[in-house]
């Protein structure tokens, strides 16, 4: 190094370095308020997730400039979350309960709150199972072979919910209550089963049917509707939202022929 | 696709070390140099988020800084929103949470300049401050660096205190790390590995980085403290 | 004007000694005072609670009118408002520094280009111009003592407070650069206090001296009195030279001096330096007493007395000799039965050239 005054200053090209750094850094993309384009925020159950894409994807086309953001998980997540503020304005729940709650709690208001679908509970295994749930019912789970059960969380999940309803209707739930394996929401029940983790999973139809996703291939065996609550499921429009407006032409969207045409693709039935 | 997700990563990595250079120094200047008995406490209290799960942190945040209390109350009433799923907010917390990250290795690197040093110093005249920018942060640089590398890093992977207080609000707070969980939890693994991949990238490349400009030096950081 | 720095510093240790150093060293008279002990005695504690870096439990220090600490006021200056340069033992060079900037970094409240002057100026005086834009890790031992003593004086200092200055420097570094300390320091024209543990160093330094024991300061004033006349027993262990003897120099010869002290003619090794009026300093250890008969030895002194008094220390024995000069020997007391040493015995006192120390002497 050619001698210079020496400054009481570290390392000029690390400093150099650093500061390109942080200039690349700090440009992010701001959240898109009021002007173009217009965000509409969507918290949805992830049961309707793959629905809820191809929905947004035709609401954006139908309307330019709008931009659809959606954050998923289940529904009780979702819900404590907008009970403690959470900027959403539209909430598609996997039942008709946390809605409800919602509307009591005053975050909004009852014309704001429809049915949109109502959900399916099939069992999703892997090709090649042994366990032969389509002759022998659900009483095929409480066999030694079968380990592991994967399903939602009932505590936040209302398919988990209805997933131990239906085991109780079967008879077979105290057998099998050790061999739950409980996932955060459905879309983790679903990954336990992919990933072979759990024998079987209990999943909404919209999930377990999806196409191209690692749940394709596998069997998929219904199960028998009247073991289980039906399982209504309504969207409402929050109060807090900042685009009430958008909010409500989307959940009429959902709830319109175009909307339920998609629902049903996807595996949804329909109120 | 997932490029707002890492510039929201970078951004929040890049800010929370700025945060706490700018707030440890001077924590990590005390607890290097003071004699104060209760010391220890300080000390511990500091280190707690080391074993505390991101969970348990995070709950107590939303907790003690939610819209209905008092402090949350003022956090709104300054920035204009509420304290969850906003990026102030996940500043806040990833600043709580890294904490010890930064204050632990910049203390040792002050307290391992030699007291001379600074006694030499005021005796030229020069006050406890100027001191400290002129004698003390040069020769401890290269511990206050590591430290701030290592803040920078663990945020860029922080997750749990992210999904607590932050939610999954794309562009605003969801971060690479939860937009990964979140394409696990849709079975889109593809999009899962690919944001994986890139984070992983992305850290490794600011690190090399960082340490390979240090290297480039490379002796002479020895050269200060030797003989 | 006499200003003085009068001190009354008082300090405790828990579970060890406590000092209660009290002195006052005038300003405007002799210009370097050494602060003198055995490790231990405090020096170190001095030294600091004068510079401000300590803060004493008790006491005052005051320079010339103005109180730097005071106990019971509760008042304390803090280093930077005191003005006093310190010289660190090891020098503490600031090691990301050049050499042109560590000297000129007390310098920080003046305009550039006073502050380059300055530097230039004590560089020139203290040899430094080669040296400017080197590392401190760059420079030997003498350099390096050269460059944190212009550090020091070039803010300008009312008071230079020097902590064990040549004990970081290796022996013949030591030996070589003590004279120039001395010149250096008068040259200043700033008071110095010197702390050392070292007697030769005290010597070659100091014009005054206070005597620093087990935290109290027992006795004050020009040097070689104090080293000729310790006030009690415990000076006299401490300060350890036994004969110091003015002499003047008579002759150079390869490498030796010769010099004269009372009737006596001692040889010592030359070290540099030295002018017409000298102290020639020998320990009563080294002092070897030998029958009076004519044998030869390799003692290159060898003068022939008699036993002048003598007394008793535990397994030894303290003999005065006259032999042209008054010397003390230190004997044991086997040695000095066989050799039958009492008051009017005949003796040769034979000392090494090398044991016999010259240091300048001024006035």
């Amino acid at each position: 190094m050619k001698p210079r005054r020496a400054r009481a200053c570290p390392n000029a090209p690390l400093l150099a370095g650093l500061a390109a750094l942080v200039a690349v850094l700090l440009p992010t993309p701001a959240p898109a308020q009021g002007a173009a384009p217009r965000r509409i925020s969507v918290a949805a159950a992830a049961s309707v997730r793959p629905a809820l894409e191809e929905l947004a994807r035709a609401f954006e086309a139908a309307r330019p400039g709008v931009e659809v953001a959606i954050s998923t998980g289940a529904s009780g997540a979702l819900f404590a979350q907008i009970q403690n503020g959470a900027p959403f304005d539209l909430f598609l729940s996997a039942d008709r309960e946390y809605p409800a709650r919602i509307v009591e709690a005053g975050l909004a208001a009852p014309a704001d709150e429809r049915v949109y679908a109502h959900g399916k509970l099939v069992a999703w295994l892997p090709a090649g199972s042994p366990l032969d749930l389509e002759r022998r019912g659900l009483a095929a789970l409480a066999d030694p072979a079968v380990r592991r059960i994967a399903i939602a969380n009932p505590a936040v999940a209302p398919f988990g919910r209805a997933t131990e309803r239906a085991l109780e209707a079967a008879g077979v739930l105290a057998a099998v209550k050790g061999k739950l394996v409980l996932g955060t929401s459905v879309g983790q029940a679903a990954q336990f089963a992919t990933t072979g983790a759990a024998d079987v999973a209990f999943l909404p139809l919209s999930l377990a049917a999806g196409e191209g996703n690692p749940l394709a291939g596998g069997r998929i065996v219904p199960v028998p509707e009247p073991l289980y609550p039906k399982l209504e499921q309504s969207g409402v429009v929050l109060a807090r939202a900042r685009e009430p407006a958008l909010a409500r032409d989307l959940l009429s969207f959902v709830t319109g022929a175009q909307g339920r045409e998609i629902l049903l693709r996807h595996g949804h039935g329909l109120p | 696709m997932d490029l707002s997700a890492l510039a929201l990563s970078m951004k929040l990595a890049g800010l929370t070390t700025a945060v706490l250079v700018v707030l440890g120094l001077p924590l990590a200047s005390w607890l290097a140099t003071t004699r104060f008995r209760g010391r220890f406490l300080v000390e511990a209290v500091v280190a707690l988020p080391l074993v505390l799960p991101p969970t348990v942190l995070g709950f107590y945040l939303l907790v003690g800084l939610g819209p209905r209390t008092a402090p949350g109350g003022l956090f709104q009433a300054v920035l204009g929103h509420p304290f969850p799923f906003s990026f102030a907010g996940l500043l806040v917390a990833s600043v709580l949470y890294s904490l010890p990250f930064a204050v632990q290795p910049f203390a040792g690197a002050l307290a391992g300049v030699d007291r001379r040093y600074v006694e030499a110093s005021h005796t030229l005249g020069v006050s406890r401050l100027g001191t400290f920018f002129k004698v003390t942060l040069p020769l401890a640089w290269p511990g206050v660096l590591a430290g701030a590398v290592l803040t920078f890093a663990h945020t860029l992977g922080e997750f749990g205190v992210v999904l607590m207080v932050g939610g999954n609000i794309p562009g605003q707070t969801r971060t690479m790390s939860i937009a990964i969980f979140d394409h696990v939890e849709a079975l889109e693994y593809g999009a899962a590995h690919r944001t994986a991949g890139l984070l992983l990238l992305v850290s490794f490349a600011v690190l090399a980085l960082v340490y390979g400009l240090q290297g480039l030096r490379g002796g002479r950081l020895l050269s200060w403290t030797g003989r | 004007m006499d200003r003085a720095l009068t001190f009354e510093i008082g300090r405790r240790f828990p579970g060890g000694p406590a000092v209660d150093a009290r002195a006052s060293i005038p300003l405007d008279g002799d210009p370097v005072t050494v602060l003198f002990g055995p490790s231990g005695a405090g020096k170190t504690t001095v030294l600091r609670a004068l510079a401000g870096l300590d803060r004493p439990d008790g006491g005052r220090i005051a320079f010339g009118e103005e109180v730097w600490f005071d106990a019971s006021t509760g008042r304390h200056l803090p280093p930077q408002a005191r003005g006093a340069g310190l010289l660190f033992q090891d020098f503490a060079l600031f090691p990301h520094l050049s050499v042109r900037a560590n000297v000129g970094y007390g310098l920080h409240r003046q305009g550039a280009a006073e502050r380059r002057a300055r530097v230039e100026e004590l560089a020139g005086r203290y040899g430094l111009g080669a040296l400017l834009d080197r590392r401190p890790s760059q420079l030997s031992g003498g350099q390096r003592q050269r460059v944190a003593l212009a550090r020091a004086l070039a803010p300008r200092p009312r008071l230079l407070l020097l902590d064990e200055p040549l004990s970081a420097l290796d022996a013949p570094s030591r030996e070589a650069l003590r004279g120039e300390l001395r010149e250096q320091l008068e040259r200043a024209g700033v008071p110095a206090l010197v702390v050392t543990h070292d007697r030769t160093e005290a010597l070659a330094l100091g014009d005054r001296i206070l005597v620093l024991v087990s935290g109290t300061i027992r006795q004050a004033g020009p040097v070689h009195e104090v080293f000729s006349a310790p006030a009690d027993v415990e000076v006299a262990r401490v300060v350890g030279t036994e004969n110091v003897l003015p002499a003047r120099l008579v002759r150079r010869e390869e490498g030796l001096v010769a010099v004269r002290a009372g009737e006596a003619e001692l040889l010592a090794i030359d070290p540099g330096g030295v002018e017409d009026e000298v102290y020639a300093c020998i320990r009563a250890e080294e002092v070897v007493l030998e029958p009076d008969d004519g044998h030869a030895s390799s003692a290159r002194n060898r003068l022939r007395g008699a036993v002048l008094a003598r007394r008793e220390e535990g397994p030894l024995v303290r003999i005065s000799v006259e032999c042209g000069v008054r010397l003390v020997a230190l004997v044991t007391r086997a040695s000095a039965e066989r050799l039958g040493l009492v008051p009017g015995a005949r003796v040769a006192a034979a000392v090494k050239a090398p044991s016999v120390r010259v240091v300048p002497r001024r006035r």
